[in-house]
């Protein structure tokens, strides 16, 4: 055994070295160099050189394309300077004239309608397992918010009542310039640096697509787990106030399902089992006084035993009944042990 | 039905057993022939405190409220090394007078509980009325359900265990005496007459001769 392992070493040792063995490096012809370095060839010159030197009869040299382009306007140049363009004026009444109807805004259509739902779908699903919503605002990558929009006033105005919030304003295909707020009631329960992280791990996690829809969905997704940590760490403080807007979403059919509060379950509960509620409620007490009253019989009633004429035993005027007899000197001496009765001199021998 | 000493199966109505002759006059010469007067709970060997023996009180007053015909007695003693348990039983429960216990009910309706501190053991003993209804594997059902707490030295509990394990097991045969008395009934009838017997089988043979005759 032990030849046979030292043999498979050996191969595999021969087969190591001959596959380190590299082949031998190409010589140089001696007539062939001075040959090169009459027509001007330099060794090493195409490493030193940025551009090689392009002779004037080869074919490169002879086409030298003189493109037609007219240059850019003065106008032009000023645009493509400009760091962004403003939200064309005709939308911002749809981005910011209102409470959002959907948790998903995106005025301008910047995403396609297949995007659209499939994001809007996911904000729904949030909605429904978490206390606070999510609202994204999608805008382009280099479009700004015009400087008399105050976010800080809209949150103020649109969610300072209803079910607690938090609002993001998504540049799509930027995910770095993303900015986040909560609605009022959130805002004292979870602190500044906490939101600054989850919008930090929401862009690290966009980051990781290229697509810049791709990065919203990655966006959201994190953002939502984010979001219920937050919601942790409120130890579910957070309150739920009605939300006529979100109602009015239920009653059109379309919206998600708003999870509701303990006291809004209890309040349904009890309004379906309201007309339920005195016949259970009577059953239960004719049960409860049903069993009162057996348990009550059972107690108080009284047990005669048929009286027959026994003939006396063993000289026993009154008695002679003998019924067990049972150790319990030791526990090695269970009673299953002593079922078997034998005279009590027998047992103590 | 088993005799107290040699526990051996005897008859019904055997003046003495038929197996090692025992009589209640040995039980006297062992233990006195006189009346014992005593109450229903009578702990001689001081194993149960004041609450304790409240508790077995109050267990012993359920058996009798709830079977008016019945009794119950406690006896706690040192019985020392030659007593023996059964024939204590048989004894005491056939000479005591209890004085808490009614007149009109005698020591035929007395279930007696004897337990000895010496030997560590204990027994059941029971009166006549309810010789029908009680099997030895009632009452040994009965004292199990005690041992173990009478093995940690809590005589209190495993009365009460005993007991009412006991209360349940006569509730129960008293509801199957009164579907059916003639099954407990044939357990305690009288012996058959032997005169009686031999003169159904000289009646029958006499018969067959006869039918014999008719036939030729």
């Amino acid at each position: 055994m032990k030849r046979w392992a030292m043999g498979g070493c050996m191969v595999v040792f021969a087969g190591i070295a001959l596959a380190n063995i590299e082949p031998p490096l190409p010589t140089w012809n001696g007539d062939e160099r001075t040959l090169l370095e009459a027509e001007g060839w330099v060794a090493g010159g195409s490493l030193l050189a940025v551009d090689p030197p392009v002779p004037e009869d080869s074919p490169a040299a002879a086409v030298s394309p003189e493109l037609d382009v007219a240059q850019p306007t003065a106008e032009e140049v000023a645009e493509a300077d400009l760091p962004g363009s403003v939200i064309p004026e005709k939308f911002l009444p749809l981005y910011f004239g209102e409470r959002p109807q959907e948790f998903l805004v995106d005025p301008q259509g910047l995403l396609s309608e297949v995007d659209y739902r499939n994001r809007l779908e996911f904000l729904k699903d949030h909605s429904a397992d978490s206390s606070i919503d999510l609202f994204v605002y999608v805008f382009g990558g280099e479009q700004d918010i015009p400087s008399d929009v105050r976010a800080e006033e809209l949150i103020e105005r649109f969610f300072s009542s209803g079910r607690p919030a938090a609002m993001v304003y998504y540049y799509l295909g930027a995910p770095q310039r993303s900015v986040m707020y909560l609605s009022p009631s959130l805002t004292e329960g979870v602190p500044v640096a906490e939101q600054r992280r989850a919008l930090q791990s929401s862009v690290m996690m966009a980051f990781e697509k290229l697509d810049p829809v791709e990065q919203l969905e990655a966006f959201s997704v994190q953002m939502s787990i984010r979001i219920y940590w937050m919601e942790r760490m409120l130890g579910g403080q957070v309150v739920t106030d009605d939300l006529p807007e979100m109602n009015r979403m239920e009653e059109v059919g379309e919206a998600a399902p708003v999870k509701k509060s303990r006291e809004q379950w209890l309040e349904e509960i009890l309004k379906v089992l309201d007309p339920l509620l005195m016949p259970v409620a009577l059953t239960s007490l004719s049960v409860v006084i049903a069993f009162s009253a057996s348990w009550w019989l059972n107690r108080r009633r009284r047990y005669r035993f048929p009286e027959f004429d026994v003939e006396p035993r063993l000289g026993g005027n009154h008695a002679a009944g003998i019924g067990a007899v049972i150790s319990f000197a030791s526990a090695t001496l269970p009673p299953a042990s002593q079922r078997d009765q034998v005279p009590d001199y027998l047992r103590r021998a | 039905m088993k005799c107290p000493r040699c526990v051996q199966k005897i008859h019904r109505a055997a003046s003495s057993c038929p197996h090692c002759g025992f009589t209640l006059a040995d039980a006297d010469a062992h233990f006195g022939e006189g009346e014992v007067r005593l109450r229903c709970l009578t702990d001689a060997a001081g194993l149960l405190r004041r609450g304790q023996r409240e508790q077995v009180e109050m267990a012993m007053e359920r058996i009798t409220r709830r079977f008016p015909q019945l009794f119950v007695a406690v006896y706690t003693g040192s019985l020392g090394e030659m007593a023996n348990m059964r024939q204590f039983g048989f004894w005491l429960l056939n000479r005591a007078a209890f004085e808490d216990v009614p007149a009109h009910k005698p020591n035929e309706a007395g279930i007696l509980l004897t337990i000895d501190a010496e030997s560590k053991s204990a027994s059941i003993t029971f009166g006549y009325l309810l010789d029908a209804f009680l099997e030895e594997s009632d009452t040994f059902e009965s004292l199990s359900r005690a041992h173990s707490y009478w093995l940690e030295g809590k005589y209190a509990a495993g009365i009460v265990r005993t007991l009412k394990h006991l209360d349940g097991v006569l509730a129960k045969r008293c509801r199957q005496a009164r579907r059916d008395p003639d099954r407990f009934g044939r357990k305690v009838l009288p012996p058959p007459n032997m005169g009686d017997l031999l003169r159904r089988i000289r009646a029958g043979h006499r018969l067959e001769s006869g039918e014999t005759e008719v036939r030729k």
